[in-house]
């Protein structure tokens, strides 16, 4: 699975690095890094991050690359 | 009916059940003054802003009218950030929160998971034979109080005496001071200086034999901005105990009772437990835990639709109105699990928006898929059911639901 944040929307509110840590991480206290392509055994923590998000920014997709978005 | 009449009527324990026809009239109006001077706001984009306004104190020191703010402290002892302003209040909750989550801690939350999954599992066992549940009492109560306590390193034989504080500090806390007595206003002060001394107690305790809970990591494991003095630690760890107590319990209670009002969304959600953070999310909108935030101010006069909200007059704000205001949400008033576009205001918004809103996520994730599959023969006792007294944290006090016949 592959995600990807829009980082214009994102507002570091780190909903995302507490519902999947390994995925996603702050660095500092508001920058966010995110590992593109999620491991098999983060992928469900990935989408309850993703649906949790306060402002939506985070966009996941099976096989879709960052271009496709 | 008047506008100006709004708040006592949404205070009105008569609506408590139904409140979202006084939030429409909220919708109508824009900004409203009441009767009794304060000013409440309904609308969503207002609200956001009003939120995100420095203008905008959340400290009632900054109130003309001391007595528009329930007393809940005595002179002298350190305020939870939840009621201070910019920097203290940043300063404070960035100290609180290097224990409890990212940068500095951001596994604590996801490990609790397995132990969440386990304490749903042995409530939902309790229940399995009985025909006649409150699932406020024998589930969505016990759930989030068990949690908060291991979290902060509450010994579980001390969850009984923390419990009985919490309810004495709840009933204390009433949108107008005055409408309840003088003794249940004191008898909310000292539970609140009781849970407070016993947490000074505890972190004291776990000074000299630190364990692996939150408590002993805000005393032992400072970062830049230095240790909480004792007092502070009382103050914020009291509210990090009342504010784990009194809002997942509705929200867990509150999904309970939208399932079952809405069967093809039980269905669903039961079907399919992955769609169930989405649907946390819409309970969040459609059904708040937290009402109305009473305890806004405004340290200048501050011009919002054409009315002027004057310096230190209390201002109100009603999330649950926002939430479903049409000018913002498609069908505000559809529960739409599935909703896509749901910014809402049930945690807040701004430099306040909740602290504890990832643990309550993942709580109310874990606790509805758990409980749906168990709620197949079971319907309503009483719609609606009774509900709590507060029209701020708005919420069922009991839900008895009761076992179909023929299964
Ligand atoms: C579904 C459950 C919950 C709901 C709906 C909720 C809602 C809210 C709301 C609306 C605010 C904003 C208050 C304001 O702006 O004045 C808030 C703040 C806060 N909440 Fe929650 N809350 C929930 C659970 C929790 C839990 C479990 C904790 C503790 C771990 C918690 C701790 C806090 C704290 C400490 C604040 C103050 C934040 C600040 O002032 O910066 N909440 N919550
Ligand atoms: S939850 Fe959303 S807004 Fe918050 S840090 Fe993650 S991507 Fe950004």
């Amino acid at each position: 699975m592959q995600i990807v944040v829009d980082l214009n929307r994102c507002q570091a509110y780190a909903q995302c690095v507490f519902l999947a840590p390994e995925v996603f991480e702050l660095h500092g206290e508001e920058t966010l890094m995110f590992m593109p392509t999620v491991p098999d055994d983060q992928q469900e923590r990935a989408r309850r991050a993703a649906a949790a998000c306060p402002v939506q920014a985070i966009l996941t997709g099976e096989q879709a690359g960052p271009g496709e978005w | 009916m008047p506008p100006d009449t709004l708040r006592e009527r949404i205070t009105d324990y008569a609506n408590r059940a139904d409140p979202y026809p006084l939030y429409a009239e909220l919708h109508e109006n824009g900004v409203t003054r009441q009767n009794d001077g304060s000013y409440l706001v309904g609308t969503y984009h207002e609200i956001a802003a009003l939120l995100h306004d420095p203008r905008i104190s959340s400290d009632s020191r900054h109130r003309t009218d001391p007595e528009t703010v329930p007393r809940i402290r005595r002179e002298g002892q350190s305020m939870a950030f939840i009621g201070l302003d910019d920097p203290e209040h940043d300063r404070l909750r960035r100290i609180t929160m290097r224990p409890f989550g990212p940068p500095h801690t951001p596994h604590r939350i996801d490990a609790l998971r397995a132990d969440i999954t386990r304490i749903c599992d042995e409530l939902l066992d309790g229940l399995r034979d009985k025909d006649r549940i409150d699932i406020v009492e024998e589930f969505a109560y016990p759930l989030p109080v068990t949690v908060i306590c291991r979290l902060l390193g509450v010994p579980q034989a001390d969850v009984p005496r923390i419990h009985a504080w919490a309810n004495d500090i709840i009933a204390s806390l009433d949108v107008t001071p005055g409408r309840i007595g003088e003794h249940q206003l004191n008898a909310g002060v000292e539970a609140r200086e009781a849970m407070a001394e016993y947490l000074g107690d505890l972190s004291d305790r776990r000074r000299t034999a630190p364990s692996d809970d939150m408590l002993s990591a805000l005393v032992h494991d400072s970062g830049p901005d230095g240790p909480l003095t004792r007092s502070e630690l009382m103050a914020n760890a009291t509210l990090l105990l009342i504010a784990g107590h009194e809002t997942t319990v509705n929200l867990i209670t509150n999904g309970t009772l939208t399932f079952l009002r809405h069967p093809d969304a039980y269905r669903q959600l039961r079907d399919e437990p992955e769609l169930m953070p989405r649907a946390v999310e819409e309970l969040l909108r459609y059904e708040p835990p937290v009402h109305l935030l009473p305890q806004r101010t405004p340290v200048t006069d501050v011009e919002v639709c054409d009315v002027t909200i004057p310096q230190g007059a209390p201002l109100i704000l009603v999330l649950a109105a926002g939430n479903r205001d049409p000018l913002r949400f498609d069908h505000p008033d559809r529960f739409d699990p599935a909703r896509e576009d749901n910014q809402h205001l049930g945690f807040g918004s701004g430099i306040h928006s909740c602290f504890g809103a990832p643990l309550a996520r993942v709580e109310t994730q874990i606790a509805l898929n758990a409980l749906l599959p168990h709620l197949e023969h079971f319907q309503l006792a009483e719609d609606p059911p009774p509900y709590r007294r507060s029209p701020i944290l708005r919420g069922p006090r009991h839900l008895p639901i009761t076992r179909t016949s023929g299964t």
